[in-house]
């Protein structure tokens, strides 16, 4: 079974500082790590490579700084990386982002998997990994939580699904492409021999023109995403208090009152 | 044994006087609180007779006068994180809490010191100087909730004593109120300083039995920009132990923290945080961390000590070299004793430390004693420096007063075999209230004379924070 994990380098935003006066993040000093919800794909990838056999390969499109990202995850366990780096790639949002790993997909060849995270940390979407499915024209399932069969004779998976109201399982042709959440595995740490192979492997690094890919589908070009405005948003949490002045049976009315109103109970 | 006075009308209005009205407790559900530190409630806790929270030096001075003259004990208290009853006022009397005086006094780059009052919390140092590229090396586990105040008091140790040592190490100066109530200025910012006794050591690790510490200056280090952890798994506790001198002999390097979690520490610790290390593999396993200013040095200072361990028994190297990864295995080595508490909150944690070679020759003496009495011992701590946390767990078929019985004769037992091999009771947590039984017996009776002979010195009344460490009178 060979999977592809298109994953993204983040800053580390646990300790992230805001500038006030522009609302961008401030990067100085800021470690630039795997996005951290990238970590349960990757290590779904592995765990259905150590069970069904195949290999496990990760991309990223980035600076050529990226490469670090992708070393440490080969050093959790996949097997190889690319690179996909050129100036051109710049400014690129989820669209433009998409058509390049889509393109890189195609190029790499020979999947039946493609697994991604929910979104990314720093850019919150959760955009790129439909977008590269849509542009495959492979089937997607989003927000899954748990896979429940594999057949690979068959070419085909059952996944679980999280929804707003609960779970939904879905039987899936391959390839396929998945993001997944955080319940679906405990990603693993990365170990001295993975750190010592990775630091070994030979990272390809594409270009646009290695891709084939159009200009005018790239970069800032290829963006149909403006940013108008950012700001902070305000944290509010007036919540409702339920007063047990005329006592205490009325309340609880006003609370049952309250979560039917909401289909909780 | 001192007769002491009693918490009157009079001694209130004068307390008063002192502090204020909005400085001073007296209500049983506020003082609650004081009554205790983080060792067993139902153990060692009690109330204390009035509490204060004076704002100044001359406050505390004035206080100390006050018990000095109706001859009240006076027990000072930082953050109470203690772990050894040392801030329980088990006489009564003024409990002296320094959480108001939280102030930073001065910050002097050019001589790279912070002077600070006690009741700031350790870890507001490092994030006031990380900016500058400085840090507070002296620091414990518990750096977030814990009192500047209660780390000199105890000489606190922690996860970075291999490479840094304790906090003893980073204290300039100290002003101190006397158990007389006088204020006194003991080192300071000199690099050198050899007149006269060196008053300010004795005081550090003193556990507030001789004088109320109201200022701080504090050494300052370069803050490393990089570092590096391994988690390495082992097949059982002796092997991740015998691995430990190995590190120093032929690695040639000076790792940052060498800490040890056998696979109940490991094993409760992920429990209580939902955290899935790869524990059901390992009896034990270290968590090294290498450190430094120089991203090269410090990969190939972890690797090679990664290696080495490779080749002497570990089943597997884990690396974590980004700040999310490492929180997560340092996390578990956290909140162990916290995990320890929900699993069972009947135990004894424990803090021994013997020469690092010795520890080898310790855990199997540790293994037999928890056989012989029928508990759980789970043992973690700083292997780097032979200072480990065994806990002693309460089978949960006993009763409380048979728990009490083996849980005092298995300490023993574990005081005797770490004496046999050359180390102490206590590496970091103090004697306080909680090994004062066991003091006695295990120091040299000259050095305890000495001891004596110290305290009285410092506090002739014997007012300040009495009942700790020994008794100032002899027993028969």
């Amino acid at each position: 079974m060979n999977i592809l994990v298109p994953i993204k380098q983040v800053p580390e935003t646990s300790n992230v500082k805001m500038d006030p006066s522009t609302g961008t993040m401030i990067r100085d000093g800021v470690e630039s790590i795997v996005n951290p919800l990238d970590l349960y794909a990757i290590e779904t990838a592995n765990q259905l490579k150590e069970r069904h056999g195949g290999k496990v390969t990760v991309l990223t499109m980035g600076p050529p700084s990226a490469h670090k990202a992708l070393r440490e995850a080969i050093a959790m366990g996949c097997d190889d990386a690319v690179l996909l780096t050129d100036r051109a790639f710049a400014g690129a949002d989820t669209w433009a982002t998409a058509y390049v790993l889509a393109r890189a997909i195609e190029r790499i060849g020979g999947y039946d998997l493609i697994l991604c995270g929910e979104r990314a940390t720093d850019g919150d979407t959760g955009q790129v990994g439909p977008n590269i499915a849509a542009a495959l024209n492979i089937p997607l399932a989003t927000y899954v939580s748990g896979i429940e069969s594999v057949d690979t004779g068959r070419g085909e998976m059952s996944v679980w699904r999280m929804t707003e109201h609960g779970y939904e399982q879905l039987l899936l042709p391959l390839p396929a492409l998945l993001t997944v959440v955080k319940e679906i595995s405990f990603p693993r740490l990365p170990t001295l021999r993975g750190k010592q192979r990775a630091r070994a492997s030979e990272i390809p690094a594409w270009g646009a023109g290695d891709l084939g890919a159009e200009a005018d589908k790239i970069g800032l070009k290829g963006s149909p995403t403006r940013v108008v405005k950012i700001e902070s948003p305000k944290v509010t949490r007036g919540g409702t208090v339920v007063k047990a002045a005329d006592g205490p049976e009325q309340a609880v009315d006003q609370l049952v009152a309250f979560l039917r109103g909401r289909d909780l109970v | 044994m001192t007769t002491y006075g009693t918490i009157t009308r009079q001694v209130i209005d004068e307390l008063t006087a002192i502090v204020g009205p909005r400085n001073l407790i007296r209500d049983e559900e506020k003082m609650q609180p004081y009554a205790h530190d983080e060792t067993p409630e139902e153990q060692y806790s009690h109330m204390p007779g009035v509490v204060v929270t004076p704002t100044d030096a001359q406050q505390v001075a004035a206080i100390v006068k006050l018990a000095v003259k109706y001859l009240i004990p006076v027990t000072p208290r930082g953050a109470g994180s203690g772990l050894s009853g040392g801030a329980i006022p088990v006489y009564g009397g003024i409990l002296l809490s320094l959480e108001k005086m939280n102030r930073v006094v001065e910050i002097d780059y050019a001589n790279m010191m912070i002077v600070v009052e006690p009741g700031l919390v350790t870890n507001e140092i490092n994030a006031l100087v990380a900016d500058q590229g400085l840090f507070f090396a002296g620091y414990p586990m518990s750096l977030e909730s814990c009192f500047v105040g209660g780390n000199i008091a105890e000489n606190a140790g922690g996860g970075k004593a291999v490479k840094y040592g304790v906090t003893g190490q980073y204290i300039m100066g100290l002003e101190l109120v006397t158990p007389e109530g006088e204020i006194v200025t003991l080192g300071g910012k000199n690099v050198k300083d050899v007149t006269g006794y060196d008053l300010k050591r004795l005081i550090i690790g003193s556990e507030g039995t001789l004088g109320i510490v109201t200022q701080a200056t504090i050494k300052l280090s370069p803050l490393p920009k990089y570092k590096s952890d391994l988690l390495v798994l082992f097949e059982d506790v002796a092997g991740a132990i015998d691995a430990v001198p190995v590190i120093f002999s032929k690695g040639g390097i000076t790792p940052t923290s060498i800490e040890f979690m056998d696979k109940l520490s490991v094993h409760t610790a992920c429990a209580y945080l939902n955290e899935h290390l790869p524990y059901q593999q390992a009896g034990a396993m270290l968590l090294i961390e290498v450190d430094g200013s120089d991203q090269e040095q410090v990969d190939l200072d972890a690797e090679r000590i990664g290696e080495l361990l490779m080749t002497h028994g570990a089943i597997e190297v884990y690396v974590a070299d980004n700040h999310t990864t490492q929180e997560r295995v340092w996390s578990v080595r956290r909140n162990i004793a916290e995990a320890f508490k929900v699993y069972s909150p009947h135990q004894s944690l424990e803090d021994i430390v013997v020469p690092i070679a010795a520890i080898p020759a310790l855990m199997p003496l540790v293994d037999a004693i928890s056989k012989k009495y029928n508990i759980a011992m789970p043992t973690y701590g700083h292997a780097g420096d032979g200072n480990l946390h065994t806990t002693l767990v309460k089978n949960p078929e006993s009763t409380m007063d048979e728990w009490y019985a083996v849980e005092e004769q298995a300490v023993n037992e574990l005081y005797d075999a770490v004496r046999s091999l050359g180390g102490k009771i206590s590496g970091e947590h103090g004697i306080g209230l909680k090994r004062k039984p066991f003091m006695q017996r295990l120091t040299d009776p000259v050095e305890l004379k000495l001891m004596r002979a110290v305290k009285r010195a410092f506090d002739p009344h014997n007012i300040m924070n009495p009942g700790k460490l020994f008794d100032v009178e002899e027993q028969a």
